[in-house]
């Protein structure tokens, strides 16, 4: 056993890579983005979902867009998320530092979360596709936490800010570069009970 | 000597074969380190139906594949053999026709319908000049089935590596992995992009019999095996936060939730300590906002946590040494992840492994025997395999520096490494030889397949 070792490793050592990466282009498929991923309404149109609670059909809400003019509240738990007033946040590479821009979108979603002030919210942390899948749920984690603390630190009770890390599990942009990965290292916003 | 020891217990325990006696001493001895050329032909299913001859095939089949990824016997190509009859009786065999092919050995295999169970029985004839026909080793296996003749060939194979070249064999081994190819959508509409859920699946170490050992559709990962092969260890969000599951293989209970998870304390990696009784995992329990890594016992008691003054950094990821004194784990505490180590009952001697200028990540200790540790060295997009050997405390790249390559699970024969490879476009799990790092095979095709954990060997 020993002796197999010996001989191949020599050849083994160092006769690594060279090249042709053989990148295989990804596109896996049509790329899927965040506003077309609309779950929810494939979803009610096949699978019968047990629990699909109709509360006061909402006409507004059928037509997709801004719902400019309608109560921000209004709706049911699955029709506000697929059209949410809560703001994704985006963060730099590797980092869960707040910027001007994530700072400013939560505290438009502090004031959001004042006004509907029964809402339960679940900060979801992703990350790129870069680094591992390991670290990057502990980073996700890290992310959900700092939007959920600078919240916290606008007034919104904490009670209703659960946090939950996908790390790069779930990505919403499927592409490869940093349009993509700018759009994937985010805490998102998914509102659970109102 | 220790493959002479080796086979004077195969000797004592020759009287259980039937029909025939091995002399084992004859074949290994002459080819003391050197691989055996053996020539591989279908088993031959005298009398057999469709399906008989079918197993005939598979047996062969499964059993090169088996012998060529130890390395230990140089089969030779089924192909340039398949016009060689097949011989029901080590006296029917054309001596000639082999030895034209090179072949030092030939595997006479047979296999009966006895009615409902079927008996496989195995020779290794030489073929050389000066003892031709002499029956070198030879074992039969009552208990095959049509429906796991592979797992026949399997344990033909381990049986080959350890009788006649002193190996621990991994053919009946399987790895745990997670995968999304049953394309589910995720219930509970958990995340803001639901894609498919992720289910925790079992195959062969070859990719075969693939099989789902969770159905929640929700996030499933991270599995680890106990060293008994008995219980599987992984985080699900089942819940709706990530949290520790131990999952009985074999005996219908509830998983146990032993890191006792919540919407706050949330819970991953689990490694069941090698006594069985211990599990580490990454937790974010201490309220920080960092993971921690902390164990507890199997039932819940004793939860502690041994990273209790690294507020600031993230731990994760945490993996037994083989006698279960020390735990390998990451930290950024320095400013980047890598890896380090620590003793298991008290958390004390934390010190960094001497690794590479790189981020380093998922530490794998080898089991016993062997000492080293595989992690993942990451180089902007690119992750490579490596390797710390803990004798020199050298470490060493293993893989080729295509794409990400990550995830590595070591056979418990200490001889390959599986890990999760995007050079085929989606994430795959592929197997590679250690020390060599070479003779890369795919072992996963549908969807994404990642976090694979490869199982202990049976019996052990």
């Amino acid at each position: 056993m020993k002796r197999l070792w010996l001989s191949t490793m020599a050849v083994a050592a160092l006769a690594a890579c060279g090249g042709n990466p053989t990148p295989a282009t990804p596109g896996p498929g049509a790329a899927r983005f965040p506003g077309a991923v609309t779950s929810g309404g494939a979803g009610t149109a096949t699978a019968p979902g047990p629990t699909r609670q109709v509360e006061a059909p909402p006409p507004v809400v059928s037509s997709p867009g801004p719902v400019t003019g309608s109560p921000i509240g209004a709706g049911s738990v699955e029709n506000i998320n697929d059209n949410s007033p809560l703001k994704p946040v985006f963060f730099q590479y590797d980092s869960d530092t707040l910027d001007e821009a994530a700072r400013k979108a939560l505290s438009d979603n502090a004031a959001v979360l004042q006004t509907n002030n029964s809402w339960v919210v679940t900060v979801e942390g992703h990350c790129d596709e870069r680094g591992t899948p390991e670290y990057n749920l502990a980073l996700g984690d890290r992310r959900a936490l700092a939007a959920k603390n600078y919240l916290q630190s606008l007034g919104v009770n904490g009670e209703r800010l659960k946090t939950v890390t996908y790390g790069k599990e779930f990505p919403f942009d499927q592409g490869h570069q940093e349009s993509s990965w700018s759009q994937n290292r985010r805490a998102h916003f998914m509102l659970t009970a109102k | 000597m220790r493959r002479v020891l080796v086979l004077a217990l195969f000797a004592a325990s020759a009287t259980a074969l039937t029909g025939f006696q091995g002399q084992t001493i004859d074949v290994v001895l002459s080819n003391t380190g050197s691989h055996p050329k053996i020539g591989l032909p279908d088993f031959s299913a005298s009398g057999g139906n469709a399906s008989l001859l079918e197993a005939a095939t598979t047996l062969a089949d499964v059993l090169a594949f088996d012998l060529e990824f130890e390395r230990e016997f140089y089969v030779i190509p089924r192909k340039t053999s398949a016009s060689v009859p097949v011989a029901a009786t080590p006296e029917a065999l054309p001596i000639e026709r082999w030895t034209a092919l090179g072949a030092d050995y030939v595997l006479v295999g047979s296999v009966q319908d006895l009615g409902g169970a079927l008996t496989v029985a195995v020779r290794m004839v030489s073929v050389r000049t000066g003892t031709p026909g002499k029956v070198g080793w030879g074992q039969s296996y009552n208990g095959c089935t049509l429906a796991n003749i592979r797992y026949c060939a399997h344990a033909i194979a381990d049986d080959m590596h350890k009788s006649i070249r002193g190996v621990d064999g991994v053919a009946r081994t399987r790895l745990a992995f997670t995968s999304d190819r049953a394309a589910t959508r995720m219930t509970g509409r958990q995340t803001g992009n639901a894609g498919a859920g992720k289910e925790i699946y079992l195959m062969d170490y070859d990719g075969a019999n693939p099989r789902a050992a969770t159905a929640n559709r929700s996030l499933n990962l991270g599995a680890s095996w106990s060293r008994d092969g008995q219980i599987l260890a992984y985080t699900t969000y089942v819940s709706g936060f990530p949290d520790v599951y131990l999952a009985s293989l074999f005996e219908v209970r509830r998983p146990m939730r032993p890191a006792a998870g919540d919407d706050r304390v949330h819970n991953l990696f689990p490694a069941i300590s090698p006594d069985g009784t211990t599990v580490a995992f990454a937790s974010t329990r201490a309220g920080s906002g960092n993971y921690d890594i902390w164990i507890v016992n199997r039932d819940g008691t004793d939860l502690r946590n041994l990273t209790p003054n690294t507020k600031d950094s993230q731990e994760s990821v945490p993996s037994w040494s083989p006698g279960g004194n020390q735990i390998t784990f990451t930290s950024d505490r320095a400013g980047s992840n890598q890896i380090y180590v620590m003793n298991a009952a008290d958390g004390l001697g934390f010190r960094r492994l001497p690794a590479t200028e790189l981020k380093t990540d998922t530490p794998r200790w080898s089991p016993a025997p062997f000492n080293f540790i595989i992690f993942v060295t990451e180089s902007g997009r690119i992750h490579d395999i490596a390797v710390l050997d803990l004798d020199t405390m050298q470490t060493r790249i293993l893989t080729d520096g295509v794409s990400s390559n990550t995830s590595p699970t070591i056979a418990p024969n200490g001889r390959h490494i599986a890990f999760v490879t995007t050079r085929w476009g989606k994430e795959q799990i592929a197997i590679i030889d250690y020390p060599t790092g070479q003779n890369m095979r795919r072992v996963t095709d549908a969807g994404n397949n990642t976090y694979p954990s490869w199982s202990p060997a049976p019996g052990k």
